[in-house]
């Protein structure tokens, strides 16, 4: 047909048609470019969720996280410490201060037995005259004479010793008591800095450690978001294979359209066997092409957010984690190191304490052999007071002053008796003393000292493995934040074939519009052509080549003037169904 | 490594099966249709075959029923790719010799699930 707007109407719709076979070459390849710009992106995108989640790995180790609940028993460890040594100090100070009162008691005691000793000895020379006065008649005392000459001796010796002990015990004890009352409160303040400090070091580690944690994990959701915004882009476009086939079948609707106008002999023959094929052939071919459009509208909204969240990604706060932690480590480290410095300092004054401490088993060696002595010399009096009495009332007025000297020794030794009772309560007190030493050593040195060490070493280990990870996560977060800019520059290949792929399917707008044109003219020569031709008709002679479901529920659409079908744009995608 | 051929004659789509399977660790050859993929399965011993159902020069089926006649494919999976959801296509498909039928577009994670299965 050749004439009159029929033939306007054939020259457009083989325009189109043109056009649609145009846009079939220039699609294919823009989709192509589309598939490799994505598929370099997911390579990309792969290495860093390779990199984060051997980041997110080491910080999960048991090794990093347990660092918290090491400073924690560090901090505990250390107050236990500083408590325990603070209560052993009070307690090895009261015990020097019990030493030192006893020891001024024992001075005591020796001056009264010095005393003692003296009058002995004076007895003895009293004895001595009084023998010589005697003649044959005082033979028999010249053996209390000698007695007492030797008890005397004796008895000084012995003071001498305990004297020379207990003078230089003393001064010992003075020294140690000077020590700890000087030390007691300098552990009490350090200990409570270093309590406040470790405090305040724990909750920036917790802080740390939590953000340490939260980057990483933080990271890897954006990067895993992107990773399925990307999988989306590429399972989106696998829709492309429906697209063309679409495009495909109305280039050759179109072509079916205009090769059946051009057989018509004629106007009339055209509208009265046609027009209503022409006309909804036409409407179909606009919804086929409609649903195209809102199908690339679709991966152009896809493929826009996944390249915006590409550009949104951040590896700031994950490259930043890394020197907060190891700042961290480090001021924890300085803290350890005082805190051994001050353990070593404390382990010193223990062995000086200790030395200290041991003299008193020495004096109580000193003291229980000075009693033994004064008890023998006790009873040795009470012996010599009851036979010189005995042998004085034998002889009579004769003996009247060995008498009086017996009388004399009886009081000496119930004055002894009385010291020697006091040096023996003295001895169990320092018994008591000893013991209660030895416990306060044990808890001054032993228990606490080595759950502090413990702890101490444990932080250690456990600040080595947090530096360690630290220098990992710091190399790792380097090379995912070099990784993320090499992501962020690929976009533009990406983003450049989006735009030519956008740019080919501009083509469908105008070809919506002529297609309309050419109908708009068939009906306006032809009003039959308005006419609903016969349905099962139409819909067998263009969906005779359908090959998929989309394009005949777009067809059913056209022909009932319903709304366009949703376009499958799911990324559940279809399953597979095994025969 | 285990060896998929993928005969489509839409670039995208051989891509798309490539970019899946690789990802899963097999070796991806592909085919730009059934002739190019009846060749290709000849020269070169396949594990499983993803195939098109519509393409130039030879389509899927065609090339199903020659590839089964080939020494040693008689029983290689071979799973039908394509739009087609029809009841009669997808017989046509199950007597020339195909093992499965998926719709495009086709599940990632099922499609890999269902490789693994049957190439063991």
């Amino acid at each position: 047909m050749t004439v009159g707007t029929g033939s306007e109407a054939i020259q457009k719709i083989e325009k189109v048609a043109r056009q649609i076979h145009a846009l079939l070459g220039l699609a294919e390849s823009a989709i192509t470019a589309v598939t490799e710009g994505f598929g370099e992106l997911a390579r990309e995108n792969g290495q860093i969720l390779n990199l984060v989640a051997s980041i997110v790995g080491r910080v999960e180790e048991d090794s990093v996280r347990s660092i918290l609940s090491k400073v924690a028993g560090l901090a505990e460890a250390a107050k236990g410490f500083a408590r325990e040594r603070v209560q052993a100090t009070s307690g090895i100070l009261q015990i020097v201060t019990a030493e030192s009162k006893l020891l001024d008691r024992l001075s005591e005691l020796t001056r009264a037995q010095r005393s003692i000793a003296r009058e002995t000895q004076t007895l003895s020379v009293l004895t001595n005259i009084e023998v010589a006065r005697l003649g044959q008649l005082g033979a028999g005392f010249q053996y209390l004479a000698h007695e007492l000459d030797d008890f005397s001796q004796t008895v000084t010796r012995s003071i001498k010793e305990l004297s020379a002990h207990t003078d230089e015990r003393k001064s010992a004890i003075d020294e140690t008591r000077r020590m700890l009352t000087a030390g007691l409160p300098r552990i009490r303040e350090e200990f409570a800095r270093i309590e406040t400090e470790l405090s305040s070091e724990l909750v920036a580690v917790e802080s740390s450690h939590a953000l340490l944690e939260r980057a990483p994990a933080n990271f890897r959701s954006a990067v895993e978001e992107i990773a399925g915004q990307i999988d989306g882009v590429v399972s989106a476009i696998q829709v492309y294979d429906i697209t063309r086939q679409q495009l495909e079948h109305v280039q050759h609707g179109l072509e079916l359209v205009a090769g059946r106008m051009n057989v018509a002999e004629d106007a009339e023959e055209l509208a009265l066997q046609g027009g209503p094929i022409f006309s909804s052939g036409l409407v179909i071919q606009s919804y086929q092409l409609r649903s195209i459009e809102e199908t690339i509208g679709h991966w152009m909204t896809r493929i826009g957010t996944c390249l915006e969240g590409i550009l949104r990604i951040s590896s700031s706060d994950l490259v930043a984690i890394c020197p907060l932690v190891l700042e961290q480590e480090k001021n924890l480290s300085v803290e350890l190191a005082h805190i051994e410095s001050l353990e070593r300092e404390c382990q010193k004054d223990n062995l000086e304490v200790q030395g200290a401490i041991s003299g008193l088993s020495n004096l109580m060696q000193l003291v229980g052999e000075h009693v033994e002595k004064s008890r023998y010399v006790r009873d040795r009096l009470q012996l010599l007071t009851f036979n010189s009495i005995i042998e004085a009332n034998h002889l009579g007025s004769q003996a009247d002053a060995i008498l009086e000297i017996s009388q004399s020794i009886k009081r000496v030794s119930l004055s002894w008796s009385e010291l020697t009772d006091r040096s023996a309560q003295a001895m169990v007190e320092i018994l008591e003393l000893v013991e209660k030493a030895k416990s306060e050593m044990n808890a001054f040195s032993s228990e606490e000292n080595g759950a502090l060490e413990v702890a101490a070493a444990e932080t250690a280990r456990g600040l080595g493995n947090l530096r360690e990870a630290a220098v990992f996560v710091s190399e790792k977060a380097s090379q995912a934040a070099a990784g993320t800019l090499r992501l962020q520059s690929s976009i533009a290949k990406a983003g450049a074939a989006r735009d030519r792929l956008a740019e080919s399917f501009e083509v469908i707008r105008s070809a919506l519009m002529e297609i309309e044109e050419a109908k708009r003219q068939i009906e306006n020569e032809y009003p039959l052509a308005k006419q609903p031709g016969d349905r099962h008709q139409i819909e067998m002679l263009f969906s005779d080549y359908y090959t998929t479901e989309m394009e005949r529920e777009v067809l059913r659409a056209a022909l009932s003037g319903g709304p366009l079908p949703t376009a499958q744009h799911s990324l559940e995608g279809n399953s597979v169904e095994l025969f | 490594m285990k060896q998929v051929l993928t005969v489509d004659d839409s670039a995208s789509i051989r891509q798309m099966v490539s970019f899946t399977l690789t990802k899963a660790g097999y070796e991806v050859t592909e085919a730009v249709d059934g002739k190019d993929g009846l060749e290709k399965a000849g020269k070169r011993r396949v594990d499983l075959i993803i195939t098109d159902l519509n393409m130039p020069n030879m389509d899927g089926i065609q090339m199903i029923a020659a590839i089964r006649k080939l020494p040693g494919y008689a029983f290689t999976p071979i799973l039908m790719l394509t739009t087609e959801s029809q009841a009669e296509k997808k017989d046509a498909g199950r007597k020339a010799g195909a093992t499965g039928w998926i719709v495009k577009p086709f599940n990632a994670d099922q499609l890999t699930a269902v490789v693994q299965k049957l190439v063991k």
